[in-house]
């Protein structure tokens, strides 16, 4: 299969501090990865570079065959991305914003439309399709979100935590969507979480990231067997652990 | 450059700001409801201690030399005077409120009668609001009876009734008829200049750091519409909002004045403007030019913040840009040229004073345009540097070197 995502040597600073160091890491379409990390690690740094919002200060990022850095247009067309720092027009009902972003990303409004339709109907969206999206619950803003990163069918998808502050019932219907959008449509997908079951569940490979440095590319069966651990929230314990934060006896 | 993209962006701003109650309230309503309401208030408030201040019983001590001229009885005419003949000095007054004495000299009635002048002195403390504006009233009695007296003599010596103004000055206001009022010409470029900045400021920060705290404003910047297109989609809905805003706010105030001057019966006292098609054209165009430069200089500088909070105070040193340079403009002696019609802002102000009185200088409003074009382009270009930056547009620290690199 061929690569719709490749990170090669993501090097990213602020000033004196380096946020992400040398990450490469490539994701085939119809494959779900996740990418792992705790908090301050560099991962949303990462997807903001993937995404073309920051440029990195070395490296390069490949969506579709296109470089973020040299065709960030043509790159940018074929991604939908979705990280926690993205809310809704609070003034604009789900329609109008898919409307919105299907027609930024240049979709003919021949099939705009139907899209925004469709769209409407698989993230159950119907019943709050006319409420601002200020009134929306967390769950159903999300819904919408997701939707919003699809209008214009990209290949590439990323998502950023995307189940964060969600029930269990809209996890599930996102989780399931997520599955569905690798293998029935063959799109790549980054997966980032916290959610380690939720990782365990759906993601074929990982990749973690600590202290701005790659740490594990792999699948889940192989972190467990290089930190020698029976499941995963422990090998990810072990692999990223900063002795600094361990309990004193 | 897409014009449907930047169509796209520019038709969803405007369509959240219209329906931003909050913000139409500020822009359009507002202005169009506070200036009639506030006027009339202010008049109403002004007539009646107007009226309070003439009913107002005044003690007025009139020395006793007076008696057998007419001056008593001049002053009794007012029923709110109490006049007394008393001999006083100044000191007896001192401690007194609400009275005004009017001190005649002992030999009074024989120096008017031998023809030589009479000296009168009116004692008021008029720092008291009611008797500064009697001791007016009274002097202007005086001077009618003055006139009154001089008529008299000449009558007396057979002599004209102009004998004693042998130069009769007229002064011919030879300003073109078609220019604003003096109270137009004071205040209207200064009210243009900052309702435009008004109007362009609030929407700026709500599109701009708004989005930031709201986190709308990343989304945008991963589609594949280019940082110049988003820059000009916004920066049409901020000069959009701006010029209505500032039409209204103009509207109103013109109809205020208007309102308030028929009130107060003075027909001439509204503000009015009659000027010509042509000098309502150079305004149109003066108009349109400032405000791109204050929309897109108000975009770049509140993107930097990235709270609705954060931005807002930004907003004070932005609003001096525009009313320093425009109150500077009012002053007297201070004229459109080549030199000042270079400097921003100062330049459009002066130009509109020149358009009010009248005075069409094809060639230096000519100037002014083409500079404030300038000065709107460059903004513009800070603008797309500002919206250009990822730190910006993150919310991560600013890099100010970086800012300033293409």
């Amino acid at each position: 299969m061929s690569n719709l995502i490749e990170a090669n040597g993501l090097t990213k600073d602020f000033g004196s501090f380096r946020a992400v160091n040398d990450v490469s890491f490539t994701v085939e379409a119809g494959e779900i990865f996740g990418l792992l990390g705790p908090n301050g690690a560099g991962k949303t740094t990462t997807l903001r570079m993937l995404s073309g919002l920051l440029s990195p200060t070395a490296g390069e990022a490949t969506i579709n065959s296109f470089s973020m850095q040299k065709e960030q247009m043509k790159a940018r067309r074929s991604m939908g991305f979705l990280t926690g720092d993205m809310d809704l027009y609070r003034r604009l009902n789900p329609r109008e914003l898919l409307l919105y972003f299907g027609k930024l990303y240049e979709t003919p409004s021949s099939e705009l439309k139907d899209r925004v339709e469709r769209l409407i109907d698989a993230f159950g969206i119907t019943p709050f399709v006319d409420r601002h999206c200020e009134k929306l619950s967390t769950g159903q803003k999300q819904r919408v979100s997701i939707a919003r990163t699809l209008v214009h069918d990209p290949q590439v998808v990323v998502l950023d935590e995307p189940t964060t502050g969600l029930d269990i019932m809209a996890s599930e219907f996102i989780l399931q969507f997520i599955r569905q959008m690798a293998k029935e449509q063959g799109k790549a997908l980054i997966f980032s979480t916290h959610n380690l079951t939720e990782v365990e569940r759906l993601c074929d490979r990982i990749a973690v990231i600590h202290q701005g440095n790659l740490v594990y590319l792999g699948d889940i069966d192989g972190i467990k067997s290089q930190t020698s651990q029976d499941t995963l929230p422990k090998a990810f314990f072990e692999l990223v652990q900063d002795e600094s934060l361990s309990l004193q006896n | 450059m897409r014009r449907h993209i930047i169509a796209t962006i520019f038709g969803k701003e405007l369509k959240e700001v219209l329906r931003d109650k909050r913000m139409l309230y500020l822009i359009i309503l507002l202005p169009f409801f506070l200036y009639p309401v506030l006027f009339t208030l202010i008049g109403g408030v002004g007539a009646s201690q107007q009226e309070k201040l003439l009913n107002q019983e005044i003690q007025v001590w009139v020395s006793p030399s007076a008696e057998g001229t007419g001056i008593p009885a001049m002053l009794q005419q007012d029923p709110s005077l109490k006049v007394e003949l008393k001999d006083f000095e100044e000191s007896d007054l001192d401690t007194l409120k609400r009275t005004i004495g009017i001190w005649l000299p002992t030999d009074y009635q024989e120096k008017l009668a031998t023809g030589a002048a009479a000296n009168i002195k009116l004692y008021a403390d008029q720092s008291q609001d009611v008797l500064n504006m009697r001791e007016r009233m009274l002097r202007t009695q005086l001077s009618a009876l003055n006139d009154q007296i001089l008529q008299q003599r000449l009558a007396e010596k057979e002599l004209a009734a102009d004998f004693a103004t042998p130069l009769q000055i007229e002064s011919v206001d030879l300003s073109p008829e078609e220019s604003g009022n003096r109270m137009m010409t004071a205040f209207l470029p200064m009210m243009i200049l900052l309702f435009i900045f008004i109007g362009c400021i609030y929407i700026a920060i709500d599109i701009t750091a708004g989005e930031k705290e709201r986190r709308t404003l990343q989304t945008l910047f991963t589609t594949p519409a280019t940082t110049k297109e988003i820059v000009a989609g916004k920066f049409f809905a901020v000069a959009s909002v701006g010029i209505v805003s500032a039409t209204m706010n103009i509207l109103s105030l013109i109809l205020a004045t208007q309102i308030q001057a028929y009130l107060l019966g003075e027909a001439d006292a509204g503000m009015s403007l009659s000027l010509a098609p042509v000098a309502w054209g150079w305004m149109l165009v003066l108009v349109l030019l400032t405000t791109l430069f204050i929309g897109a200089l108000a975009l770049a500088v509140v993107l930097l913040a990235n709270s609705y909070k954060e931005a807002q105070s930004y907003v004070s040193p932005l609003m001096m840009v525009v009313l320093i340079p425009s109150m500077m403009a009012a002053m007297p002696g201070v004229e459109l040229t080549l030199q000042t019609a270079l400097i921003p802002v100062f330049n459009v102000a002066l130009a509109i004073v020149s358009i009010m009185k009248g005075t069409l200088d094809t060639g230096l409003l000519a100037v002014v345009a083409g500079a404030s074009l300038v000065y709107g382009i460059l903004a513009l270009y800070l603008a797309s540097l500002t919206f250009g930056n990822e730190n910006v547009i993150t919310g991560e620290k600013i890099d100010w070197k970086a800012l300033l690199k293409r």
